[in-house]
């Protein structure tokens, strides 16, 4: 006799799956079922790529315009309500 | 964040050096210009660094800045039509050829050196993917899979119902997925 079918893989599940960390039990359906498994496979691969993109850096005197715009509490504790 | 609280310099330099690839990436990401997205960004920063007292220490200092970074990149994206901020030109270039015929454009000569790295840096097919979503959807997505942080934290970010997120972050998905298959046929 068949066992039960398990149900479909949530997004939220699938998205764990694309990661590495669905729980063993869910996983096995991905095995019997070929509908999941495209869906999973798709997704795997759009969160790969965004998780791949590069963090862009800003013009190197960056920090030195913010400073220059800040204030900056003194020693003396001035910069307090 | 107490040491930050003691508002020296150096503390105040660490947080940006810290925190301005992720902030600039999120917000040339949603507003696609270098130039106005390092403006966003260091508006961010001296919003955050100028409000450090009114910082509560329960939020996550990061979830505070991206939360600010976020504001003023939507805040942007209201103020402006839509219709002149994507790379692709129009963001009714709804086939890939005509996303390709536009994308001839940026090779071109004519262009400043400023506008061929913008060209280089958000050229390729998964940027220009990103750059046709909604903008809440867009930061929904950046938030969650290139900076990794869990939907509750998107949601209490960008001023969501966590279900909200999930839906956005969902559809997101979907729609890239969409975009990339268009692409790559
Ligand atoms: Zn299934």
């Amino acid at each position: 006799m068949n066992p039960t079918p398990m149900p479909h893989l949530t997004s939220e599940e699938i998205e764990l799956w694309a990661q590495g960390i669905l729980g063993a039990a869910r996983a096995m359906h991905l095995a019997d079922c070929s509908l999941c498994r495209a869906e999973a496979e798709q997704e795997r691969k759009v969160i790969l790529e965004l998780a791949q993109l590069r963090r862009f850096a800003p013009s190197p005197d960056f920090a030195d315009r913010v400073m220059a715009k800040v204030r900056i509490p003194t020693r003396s504790g001035e910069f307090t309500p | 964040m107490a040491w930050a609280k003691e508002g020296h310099e150096a503390a105040f330099r660490e947080l940006v050096r810290r925190y301005e690839r992720p902030v600039f990436s999120l917000l040339y990401r949603m507003v696609r210009d270098r130039a106005l997205a390092e403006d966003l960004a260091q508006e961010t920063f001296i919003k955050v660094l100028n409000g450090i007292k009114s910082y509560r220490p329960e939020f996550k200092f990061s979830s505070w800045i991206f939360k600010i970074a976020n504001n003023a990149g939507i805040d942007h994206l209201r103020r402006k039509s839509l219709d002149t901020l994507s790379l692709d030109g129009s963001p009714d270039a709804a086939t890939p050829e005509e996303m390709g015929a536009t994308a001839l454009q940026l090779g071109d000569k004519a262009e400043t050196p400023l506008q061929e790295l913008e060209a280089r840096e958000l050229g390729t097919v998964i940027e220009r993917a990103i750059a046709r979503l909604r903008p809440e959807y867009r930061a929904c997505i950046l938030l969650r899979h290139v900076e990794g942080y869990a939907y509750e934290e998107i949601a209490e970010m960008l001023d969501l119902p966590l279900g909200t997120v999930k839906t956005y972050i969902h559809r997101a998905r979907n729609e890239l997925r969409g975009y990339l298959a268009d692409k790559r046929e």
